[in-house]
């Protein structure tokens, strides 16, 4: 423990609690708070210095900058209990449907077991419960299919199900695969289903003891319902064993059964073996799709600016590339949006104003504060006065924001029917460059081919649009949809613009018209059947001049209203903008990482000798262990460990410079022979044991393998390139 | 233009690889031995291991109090639920108890040394419950009651459901549980990482955890990276030394090297009947006439053995022959007409060593 006391880390001692398998460290003291906060506020009150107005008053600004940073780390607890409610809100909604049905479900099967006779004590006591009708033997099982193979993002489904049911008069208990491992086989999931029904009070795998709890009091009133999350994954003797002995005592204790399918709905069939299969009376719920879980979620969080803060374009896309390429979960999206989230207010020390933009009474007199004068979004515009800016404050950006949500929205409104997905049109909307191109035709309803094409290339890379396409192109959708897919889109527009008085009015106009035409379509209709034929071709006419009508309307508001958050002043304080931060605490790159750690280690040690020397040639004074990786670039895939130590020998020997011009001024030769050849001779034992440590040092970084009996004399390369 | 960066890179990625192979296999390989270097003698050689004089000591020792200004962050990151992953080469085991003992001295901290051998994550996990239970009774408003049970006498499913406990009061009660060498050897099956994904999800557990493989990632699922220990990858080079992590580790030059196996292979010779030894001889003394060959028949030896008197029946030659193996002195490989051969697994060198040292 030596280095906590001391300042100087570098030199680890070996102690014994370095070589016990683990130890305290130390015990939870009584809070301190101002004792937590040293180390970082140094950098942050030097921040606010440099944009706060020039007051001498150094404790008053510090005492400040505390109130501020408190106010801060609220203001992102608050945000963060926004989102996560609002995801939570979301899903629910998303599943209500599902849910409901399967609990009535639940509630009907029940019914049809208790039909059969419901469970009494007499028969609970005898041992073996004695069932000769077969039919009586069969477990109801729902497959509630999830679309989806990431068992990841149902995880939370499956937890909010059984809430769910447990508030609906259910004994519930959650199974995942991990209970149904063969290595505890049917013990550990009988244990864990008792652990959960009888609320941990007995630890024991004995299904009797659930079958007399059932008996008791009130419980025998309701079912028993095991979920099991993810039964793809489930070990199938296991999982057989288990199903076969809840429907032995299906009489007793009626289970009921609910099975996450991540594969196909056939699974049950594969996994399961016939015998088993014919236990069960299946029955099938669907979940909603993940593409619409992710729409609901970038919508209810991201678009809707519902905690006032916001994602910066390149940072959307960032997290639209990792979703798209990399991980496809929802919950990995939920989990960048958190992590940005915490990196923001880490970084801005004006974030404590974030809380003008959540508030709904923000009146126009509020401002942001004086620092944010400074903001390099601000700056950008020194030509204009900079109260004015401040006095538009929060609401004013509130205005932008809503205006812009609004218009997004009503566009993935079109884009739906061609399934345009939300974080496309999300991440398109947000780039800056909108803003320039306002003036140009880009937004036209130029006919699909005069533009840079993206229907050529069908084959799947439909995701690599140019950019501010996707949304030309999705207003151009609205030119093809037949009057009454217009007539919806217009319903939904109404919906969505509501409030939005700027918008709002111009969907009511366009309502309107698209009522009297088809007033006056009917009426001639009803007049003539002759006339009613030759208007086939006038309804045509009409439709798509109101298709046009609404075309125009809608790139006059993508033109006019949706301003990217990146072009408005004081964007920094709500919008998060830096991606490398982002993913660097999201994704680690340990093996490209340790690799240049290793290859450019003067970058990090910035030491005088080695740096101002070319960079990447090894020379002596080097740390031992990159100097022998840079050594071992020069192999192929094994390295011989003769010649790795003789260059590493011929290195380390060299001499400096400045030795070299030492020795060559001591006059007589033979002299320096015998003066240097002693000191060899030590060093032959020091340089092996410095190229024994470099190897085991690279081995615990895993880029080399150790020698196996077979090659006793040569190490293999694990890493190649970066 | 991103996906063009992706494949050039995937492109690059398996280029390399073939490069290496290509150049691994081509024409001049060295066929050097280890042997030719004048090696130390192993004690001599960990006697200069535990010396070494470290390089760059300033300048290592300014890089890693740089990651001082962080500490505040990372407190704040932890705070949030998710887990702190530090990676970068160098021992990161002082930077991490200097962050723990400083910064975290809100929460109790149980340090867990994952590269040692063997860690039983049961003791941790009741060790951390025990620290936890502690906590909670100082809580003013503790509405807990006493368990009867001491925790060593409960299931694992009952610690973990006890750390996984509900917050009762507005003051959060953490155990932060600090891992070096997540990926360590004892770890680094997936039963442990299980457990440990399992108690890093624990409402009531912070985890802080430090790796050191290339490979790392590859121990955990989408589940344990994403829900359970919601790392925060943090980059913090310090290249000091990987003194402790080292210690288990053989050192290449004295493990394996011709001079080692001799100096064994000769302990155990000599331990021997003196007529065991003469077996050993005659087969030494075949293999190194006929190197090329796959090695002596067992017929032949017994033959040239009977011979010198040195065996009676084929059952007491066999009987050396187990004593041979169980030291793998000698072993045994099927010849191409399919007989079986004998050979003792050494280089001709260090043949003719052990062959003087037992004449000696």
């Amino acid at each position: 423990m030596a280095p906590s006391v001391t300042d100087d880390l570098s030199l680890p001692h070996i102690s014994d609690n370095d070589l016990k398998p683990f130890f305290v460290l130390h015990k939870a003291s009584p809070r301190q708070h101002p004792a937590k906060k040293s180390a970082g506020k140094a950098r942050r009150s030097v921040k606010v210095n440099l944009s706060a107005s020039l007051d001498n008053n150094h404790e008053a600004e510090l005492l400040d900058d505390q109130s501020h940073e408190n106010l801060r780390m609220k203001n992102f607890h608050n945000a963060w209990m926004t989102i996560e409610s609002t995801i939570k809100e979301c899903m629910h909604n998303m599943n209500a449907d599902v849910f409901n049905e399967i609990d009535s479900w639940v509630h009907k099967s029940f019914d049809s077991i208790c039909s059969n006779g419901r469970p009494d004590t007499n028969k609970a006591t005898c041992s073996y419960p004695i069932v000769t009708d077969v039919t009586a033997k069969q477990l109801y099982t729902a497959l509630v299919v999830m679309n989806n193979m990431e068992f990841v993002d149902d995880l939370q489904t499956f937890a909010d199900l059984g809430v769910h049911l447990n508030s609906h008069d259910c004994h519930v208990a959650n199974l995942s695969s991990v209970d149904f491992s063969p290595k505890t086989g049917v013990g550990g999931c009988l244990r864990s289903l008792s652990r959960q029904i009888l609320k941990g009070s007995i630890d024991s795998a004995d299904i009797s003891i659930l079958a007399s709890w059932y008996m008791e009091k009130e419980n025998f009133k309701h079912p028993v319902v095991v979920i099991i999350e993810d039964m793809d994954r489930c070990s199938e003797p296991v999982l057989s064993d288990f199903i076969l002995m809840l429907s032995e005592w299906v009489i007793k204790i009626p289970v009921i059964l609910i099975m996450g399918v991540a594969t196909m709905l056939d699974a049950s069939k594969s996994i399961l073996s016939s015998k088993t299969i014919q236990h069960l009376s299946l029955f099938k719920f669907i979940l909603g799709s993940p593409a619409d879980r992710l729409d609901a979620i970038i919508e209810a969080v991201l678009v809707k600016p519902c905690t006032g803060f916001l994602l910066g374009h390149k940072v959307a896309g960032f997290i639209r590339n990792c979703f798209l390429r990399q991980d496809g979960t929802l919950t990995s999206l939920i989990r960048a949006v958190k992590m940005a989230i915490v990196q923001h207010y880490l970084m801005e020390p004006i974030s404590f104003t974030m809380k003008g933009l959540l508030d709904e009474h923000t009146s126009l007199a509020d401002s942001w504060p004086n620092q944010a004068l400074e903001l390099p979004s601000c700056e950008r515009r020194l030509s204009e006065t900079k109260s004015e800016f401040c006095l538009g404050g929060p609401s004013k950006m509130k205005e932008v924001l809503d205006l812009w949500s609004c218009v997004v929205l009503c566009l993935h409104e079109v884009g739906k029917n061609h399934k345009t997905t939300l974080l496309d049109l999300y991440y398109e909307a947000l780039d800056p460059k909108l803003c320039n191109m306002r003036d140009s035709d880009y937004l036209e309803s130029k006919p699909d081919h005069q533009r840079s094409s993206w229907n050529h290339n069908m084959n799947g890379e439909s995701v690599k649009i140019h950019k501010g396409d996707l949304i030309g192109h999705t207003i151009r959708q609205i030119r093809d949809l037949s009057p009454v897919a217009l007539f919806k889109l217009l319903e939904k527009w109404n919906k969505i613009t509501d409030g939005v008085n700027e918008i709002h009015e111009k969907v009511k106009e366009l309502q309107s018209q698209e009522k009297l035409e088809n007033n006056n379509l009917k009426e001639t209709a009803i007049r003539s059947r002759r006339q009613a034929i030759r208007n086939v071709g006038n309804f045509d006419k009409c439709t798509t001049a109101l298709n046009k009508k609404a075309a125009v309307v809608m790139s006059h508001m993508a033109r006019d209203y949706m301003q990217p958050i990146e072009s408005i002043p004081f964007h920094d304080i709500v919008c998060f903008t830096d991606v490398d931060k982002l993913q660097a605490g999201l994704l680690g790159d340990p093996r490209k990482r340790i690799q240049l750690d290793l290859l450019g280690a003067h970058t990090f040690i910035k030491c005088s000798c080695c740096s101002t020397k070319s960079g990447s040639s090894p020379i002596s004074t080097m740390h031992d262990t990159t100097l022998m990786y840079s050594l071992a670039q020069e192999y192929g895939d094994v390295i011989n460990l003769h010649d790795w130590y003789q260059s590493f020998r011929g290195i380390v020997g060299q001499q400096t410079v400045k030795d070299r011009n030492r020795s060559k001024v001591s006059p007589s030769p033979k002299k320096r022979k015998t003066a240097i050849e002693p000191q060899k001779k030590i060093t032959e034992a020091s340089i092996q044991a410095r190229f024994c440590r470099a190897v085991t040092e690279l081995q615990i970084t895993g880029l080399l393998r150790m020698p196996s009996k077979r090659r006793p004399d040569y190490v293999q390369r694990v890493a190649f390139g970066l | 233009m991103e996906e063009i960066d992706i494949d050039e890179e995937e492109f690059g990625f398996s280029r390399n690889y073939f490069l290496a192979k290509e150049s691994g296999k081509s024409g001049k390989k060295s066929a050097r031995k280890l042997s030719e270097i004048d090696l130390v003698d192993e004690q001599e050689l960990r006697a200069e291991v535990s010396n070494i004089e470290p390089k760059h000591e300033k300048e290592i020792a300014s890089l890693i109090n740089s990651y001082k200004s962080q500490y505040n962050d990372w407190v704040f990151e932890l705070r949030y639920g998710f887990g702190l992953l530090m990676y970068g080469f160098g021992s990161k085991k002082s930077l991490i108890e200097d962050f723990a003992s400083t910064a975290l001295t809100d929460y109790s901290v149980i340090v867990v040394n994952g590269y040692l051998q063997s860690i039983n994550l049961k003791q941790v996990a009741i060790a951390m419950a025990e620290v936890l239970w502690d906590q909670l009774k100082m809580q003013p408003k503790g509405l807990h009651h006493k368990d009867e049970q001491p925790f060593d006498s409960r299931s694992m499913d009952d610690v973990i459901g006890f750390l996984d406990g509900p917050h009762v009061s507005e003051n959060e009660c953490l155990v932060c549980l600090v891992i070096h060498n997540i990926d360590g050897p004892g770890l680094r099956d997936s039963d442990s990482q299980h457990l440990l994904s399992r108690i890093a999800s624990c409402s009531h557990v912070r985890i802080v955890a430090s790796i050191d493989h290339v490979n790392a990632p590859l121990l955990w699922d989408k589940k344990m990276v994403h829900v359970e220990f919601n790392w925060c990858w943090h980059h913090v080079p310090t290249f000091a030394a990987y003194k402790v992590e080292g210690v288990f580790h053989p050192l290449i030059l004295a493990h394996g090297g011709t001079s080692q196996t001799v100096k064994t292979a000769s302990i155990v010779l000599h331990s021997l009947t003196p007529n065991a030894q003469s077996v050993f001889k005659v087969l030494a003394q075949h293999q190194l006439a006929h190197p090329d060959q796959e090695g002596m028949p067992i017929d032949t030896l017994f033959t040239s053995c009977r011979e010198r008197f040195l065996v009676s029946s084929q059952v007491t030659l066999n009987s050396h022959l187990t004593e041979f193996k169980d030291h793998e002195l000698v072993k045994i490989r099927r010849h191409s007409d399919g007989q079986d051969c004998l050979y003792i697994p050494l280089s001709k060198d260090a043949l003719e060593k052990l062959v003087l040292e037992i004449n000696q």
